[in-house]
């Protein structure tokens, strides 16, 4: 049986764009005989029954998330296929700890880096998956991924580098300049702003502050690798898997060509070793050529296929099916009350479906699922009796009058024919606001 | 109703050709002549704080709690007075919820000295003002791994705490419910509101990580980070070898008594399962708790 890895696809010339795939890739290259796996840049979360990718199928065994692979494939293979088999107590350890520093201190990094800092999402982050995804998919999951980026590293304070968002303040100032009248149209210009611009002028804070960010989590790993060529010391001369999720948080932060390339510089400056470190990595485990998208998609034969060490195989075409479902799911996500039903029963999908779970886990597992369903019911419930109570109120207050005449106009507004009932009294609109 | 709320702004916008720079269009200007706008000064601190004669911490407690300076039961709050304890700072601690804080969030603390400071120190705070109070050392800077299984804390044990506590729902009910909301009010619409905000909150920092919430992948993570911690405590009685408790040791106590703490009522409890694996860690939160 040939195990087949999904990912997403690749971009800056790396074999994925997305961190846990780097890593997931760079293990099963170490560890796996080259015949013996296929890598498939699907880039559709949803090809998999757990949602998420990197995702391993095994005939009709799905395994998803990076440390979920490693634990499946060292039990499949009754521990022949293990990375970290030499590794004593405290190495063991070590590797915990440190997997977990680069997951947390390292995503927000490459959050900040890739999708908060517009000009590298805009110009660089946004056009690669635009190669790599297929339609619809790539005008649905890139502003997802963007806004879920945002979110996550919202609590550091830097939203300064999303330019996006100033950008609208400032349309909101001009236009209210405009509606004033005073100023002719043409001649407002909204001057473009770029990130270092902005930093040396208003933010300077923010250098400070990415300054910090960066050395919290280049200073450690340059620490811990000293002159060793792996992270861990370990005497058989392979990579740990602690070096494969080290190779994927760190690829994605010195190889990508960025507009406002600070991550990249800000490691180069403070660690020297990991960035060496990084490239040796690299070129062992993905090969010494620039990875395109077109390996991923048009795998040749041949003295090409010598080059790149990685097994690709063309991803199936999209159905007419999957297109749909794509769309209705993004239609039901994007439905308020709708979208926490379907996360309440994605929960509940997954714990039926996967067989670790002891009856009673499952089955307390679905009464939450079930609990919550019922939280969210309430509370439409609350919403609809809240309106209605407004309503009723504005009603009763005379804010709102529902006579026949007024029905007719709400009816009759895109009716031509009678152009006078477009026209609103602005006095009656002084008065509402008035009463209030 | 929008439309006309627009149309009105426009008619008036470009009639009154006055002669200031911004017009207020006449209906908005007179709602809000209505409302005058001000702003508040920060919000003032609890008025049983003003006799200010020790260093008072403002924790999550019940009043027989912050009499006799037990624990905290919250780990943020207990992170901070169990530091502060070891490195031999008095303090009383009060028992209060977050919209006390000036920040928003506690813990914070009111320091005794000089009298007539009302700057109360919120928690990333904390550790600068002892350092300056008994010149202890700053532990981050001695040890490169300080930082990096301080992770597995803020982020394995942290997430599997959040699960227990407010996503399963016996485990809600019999003891975060009981915590955090009943003493906030008796009121039962506000309560159900305040436990739907609770666990909402919780299952947003879950899913900010990953696309569904899976128990046996947080305990996993859990059990990993608690075996990790376990290996670098070793044979030793504190964290990294100090002869006394410090920041780690409070940040790794503030975890694991609460997790070992019986009285808390918990329904299910699969983290202490976990946990006893490894007895020097069941160890070292017994030989903490003699400090309080």
């Amino acid at each position: 049986m040939v195990l087949q890895l999904h990912v997403w696809g690749p971009a800056f010339s790396l074999p994925s764009i997305d961190a846990q795939c780097l890593a997931a890739i760079a293990y099963c290259s170490e560890v796996l005989p080259k015949d013996s796996w296929e890598l498939i840049a699907s880039s559709d979360p949803s090809v998999s029954p757990t949602g998420e990718l990197p995702a391993l199928q095994n005939g009709s065994t799905w395994v998803s998330r990076f440390r979920n692979i490693v634990d499946y494939l060292r039990q499949y293979s009754e521990g022949a296929w293990n990375l970290d088999e030499n590794l004593g107590e405290v190495e063991l350890a070590d590797s915990v700890a440190f997997s977990s520093f680069i997951e947390s201190r390292g995503e927000p990094l490459l959050d900040l880096s890739l999708y908060v800092t517009s000009q590298n999402y805009y110009n660089n982050t946004s056009p690669a998956y635009g190669a790599l995804l297929q339609w619809p998919n790539q005008w649905i999951l890139p502003p997802k991924l963007h806004g879920a980026a945002k979110t996550r590293t919202e609590y550091l304070g830097l939203s300064s580098l999303d330019l996006a968002a100033m950008e609208e303040q400032r349309k909101r100032d001009h236009s209210a300049a405009v509606a004033a009248g005073k100023i002719p149209k043409n001649l407002i210009q909204s001057p473009r702003e770029t990130v270092s611009k902005l930093l040396g002028r208003t933010a300077q804070h923010n250098q400070f502050r990415l300054e910090a960010l960066t050395a919290e989590f280049f200073e450690p790993l340059e620490a811990m690798l000293a002159r060793k060529s792996y992270l861990l010391p370990n005497h058989s001369g392979n990579p740990s898997s602690l070096d494969c999720v080290a190779l994927g948080y760190l690829a994605l932060a010195l190889v990508p060509e960025l507009n406002f390339p600070w991550l990249r510089d800000a490691m180069r400056a403070k660690a020297p070793l990991v960035t060496a470190y990084t490239e040796r990595m690299r070129s062992r485990c993905f090969g010494d050529v620039d990875i395109k998208i077109e390996h991923a998609f048009q795998p040749v034969g041949g003295a090409e296929a010598e080059f790149s060490k990685l097994p690709w195989r063309a991803p199936g075409r999209v159905s007419v099916a999957a297109v749909g479902t794509t769309l209705l799911g993004t239609l039901a996500d994007n439905t308020p009350f709708l979208r926490e039903i379907r996360q309440n029963r994605r929960l509940k999908a997954v714990v039926q479906a996967n067989g670790d779970f002891s009856p009673v886990q499952k089955s307390l597992l679905a009464q939450y699922a079930d609990s919550s369903n019922k939280d969210m019911l309430v509370s439409v419930a609350a919403a609809v009796a809240g309106t209605a109570a407004l309503v009723g109120y504005m009603v009763s207050v005379g804010l709102l009058s529902f006579s026949g005449g007024h029905a007719e106009e709400e009816q009759d507004d895109d009716v031509e024919i009678q152009p006078e009932v477009m026209h609103v009294d602005p006095g009656s609109a002084a008065d509402f606001l008035g009463a209030l | 109703m929008p439309p006309k709320g627009q149309e009105g702004d426009s008619s008036v916008g470009t009639e009154s050709n006055s002669n200031s720079f911004f017009t207020v269009p006449a209906p908005i200007k007179r709602l809000f002549d209505k409302f005058p706008l001000t702003t508040y000064p920060a919000s003032e601190l609890p008025q049983r704080s003003q006799p200010n004669t020790a260093n008072q911490l403002f924790v999550f407690t019940d009043t027989r709690g912050a009499r006799h300076g037990r624990p905290s039961f919250n780990p943020q709050c207990l992170k901070w007075q169990a530091y502060l304890k070891f490195v031999g700072i008095d303090f009383d601690i009060t028992a209060s919820n977050n919209h006390a804080s000036p920040t928003g969030a506690l813990p914070f603390l009111l320091p005794a000295l000089p009298t007539d400071t009302l700057n109360p120190i919120p928690s990333h705070k904390l550790q600068k003002w002892a350092i300056e109070q008994v010149h202890c050392e700053e532990e981050q800077q001695l040890n490169l791994r300080f930082e990096v299984y301080a992770s597995l804390l803020d982020h394995r044990i942290r997430h599997a705490w959040l699960y227990m506590l407010y996503l399963d729902s016996e485990n809600f009910d019999a003891v975060a419910r009981r915590l955090y909301v009943e003493p906030a009010t008796t009121n039962t619409i506000v309560r159900a509101a305040l436990s739907h905000q609770l666990q909402q909150a919780a299952r947003d920092e879950l899913l900010k990580n990953s696309r569904y919430i899976d128990a046996a992948d947080l305990e996993g993570d859990a059990s990993g980070a608690f075996e990790a911690l376990s290996t670098l405590l070793g044979e030793d009685e504190h964290f990294f070898s100090r002869p006394n408790p410090g920041l780690f040791d409070a940040s790794v106590f503030a975890y694991t008594h609460l997790i070992l703490d019986d009285t808390l009522g918990w329904k299910k409890n699969r983290l202490a399962q976990l946990l006893r694996e490894h007895p020097n860690l069941v160890q070292h939160r017994d030989r903490l708790l003699k400090f309080f």
